[in-house]
């Protein structure tokens, strides 16, 4: 991933979290992975899966009996991808036939500064304002859905930006330089 | 007196309306246009204080066209003096315990008209919210959700569509994020219907500010006062909620004048947490020389203010 010019201002939304699911192809019993692997929690009647945590990447993932896991927590794609792999070998050395299908990365938050204060209520109001939903009893933030690429931002008035609902950098990136001028327009 | 065609006269001629008859006269040629027309006036005066025994009114009250037929129903009565017949009496119980297919709509627009009551709300008011909850009643998604929240979140939507928002706190037991999820629901789906005609406009402190300045009793001049301090706080970049803001504002106001008001009677009338009064006080006391208008409170009145 080479490093993003986007627009004039220079910023580049940095990455917080990556949502990501693997298939592992065969069943687990889920109880005999709680017990015998230190770092993870299964409570049946909480949640039907094994909450599984590891250090270095730090991430948590969901794993479940039919086999499918979810992976949250990492930083970058290739972070995610190397959790991911870490916790099939995990699984494999508990015993099952894991295998590693459909790597896929589900949803990508990011998060960045434009360092100025924004104008909500103004924003609201013109026509992104049926893109907008800004409900400052319930919310503090301007909640917007961008139709493309399809994420959510929330634009709060420090000048905040949170992006998410991206499947790939890209996308977020191209969010972010759609959504900045527009931003700029209502700078207090 | 009207201006008709006459199709004798073949020209338009002053028609006289004959009352006692019901005849449409025209007056040149004395031709009667319409005989038998039928008064649509009420036929009875009805009086608030007389008994409803001997009520001899023949009609039943306006229809209402978000029931499924309009409201017309007939209902069995009992027989007055003799009932010791068992099969009178039952005849009405059983003919009410039939399916009756808008018992949840009215049971529903009974409930909206309680809080609407209890708010004080406009009959325009409670039939938009009527309205708003006959389009998405029934839907499965909001089968989930309670009653309460669903009903509260249409009258929420129906104060914002008439410019006269209310406190989301406002309705009962219903939490705020319930009702807030209600709303965020009923709005999407009412923008599918209409086809994306919504216009909600963002809720602002002065709205309520009135509303909550008259809860306290507060003279007219600390209302006008904090009217303009709404106004010019706009500017300011304060984040917080414009309830919260508004209460701010009523507190500062409250404590430059003589008629102190408790942070307490505060909270109660506004919705406002006291802490939460608080909080904004701190935020919006370096700006008060700014925003309280000096016709008010002069600059060393502005210094007693207490430092939170």
């Amino acid at each position: 991933m080479a490093a993003r010019r986007n627009n004039p201002s220079g910023i580049v939304p940095t990455i917080q979290n990556i949502v990501s699911t693997v298939d592992l192809d065969c069943v687990l019993d889920l109880n005999h992975i709680a017990q015998h692997s230190r770092n993870s929690e299964y409570f049946p009647k909480r949640f039907s899966a094994v909450i599984m945590r590891i250090k270095d990447p730090k991430t948590t993932a969901l794993i479940f009996a039919s086999g499918k896991m979810v992976c949250t927590g990492a930083k970058t794609e290739a972070q995610s991808k190397l959790a991911a792999r870490k916790f099939e070998r995990i699984i494999q050395k508990l015993g099952f036939p894991a295998k590693f299908r459909d790597f896929r990365i589900q949803n990508i938050v990011a998060s960045c500064d434009v360092q100025f204060t924004i104008r909500l209520e103004k924003f609201a109001c013109t026509s992104h304002g049926a893109f907008s939903t800004y409900e400052p009893e319930l919310f503090p933030g301007l909640i917007y859905r961008m139709k493309q690429p399809k994420l959510v931002l929330l634009i709060f008035v420090s000048g905040n930006v949170v992006i998410a609902g991206a499947k790939k950098r890209d996308d977020f990136y191209t969010a972010f330089d759609n959504i900045y001028p527009v931003l700029a327009e209502f700078k207090k | 007196m009207a201006d008709t065609y006459c199709p004798d006269c073949k020209r338009p001629t002053e028609v006289v309306f004959d009352h006692s008859a019901g005849d449409t006269v025209c007056s040149e040629c004395g031709l009667v246009l319409e005989a038998h027309s039928i008064d649509e006036t009420s036929e009875w005066r009805t009086f608030a204080n007389e008994s409803t025994d001997n009520d001899p009114v023949r009609v039943g009250g306006p229809s209402n066209p978000l029931l499924a037929d309009g409201g017309l129903s007939t209902v069995i009565s009992k027989p007055t003096g003799a009932s010791g017949d068992f099969l009178t009496t039952s005849l009405g119980r059983w003919q009410n315990r039939g399916s009756n297919p808008d018992r949840s709509l009215i049971q529903a627009f009974k409930t909206i008209a309680t809080m609407s009551d209890r708010l004080g709300l406009v009959a325009t008011i409670k039939d938009r919210a009527n309205e708003i909850y006959k389009k998405v009643e029934d839907q499965k998604p909001l089968r989930g959700r309670n009653q309460d929240a669903i009903l509260a979140a249409c009258l929420y939507i129906a104060c914002r569509q008439e410019d006269k928002p209310r406190t989301v706190k406002v309705a009962n037991g219903a939490t705020k994020k319930e009702i807030g999820r209600a709303k965020e629901y009923i709005v999407k789906q009412l923008e599918v219907e209409l086809g994306q005609s919504m216009e909600m406009g963002t809720i602002h402190a002065g709205d309520f500010l009135r509303r909550f300045c008259s809860h306290l009793g507060m003279n007219n001049q600390a209302v006008k006062a904090a009217q303009e301090a709404v106004q010019k706080s706009e500017e300011l970049d304060i984040r917080r909620s414009p309830i919260s803001i508004a209460a701010a504002i009523i507190y500062i106001i409250t404590q430059l004048s003589e008629d102190k008001k408790l942070l307490k009677d505060i909270s109660l009338s506004t919705g406002v947490a006291e802490g939460t009064i608080r909080n904004s006080y701190k935020d919006l006391y370096p700006y008060a020389a700014r925003i309280i208008p000096s016709w008010y409170a002069k600059e060393d009145d502005l210094k007693n203010l207490c430092s939170p």
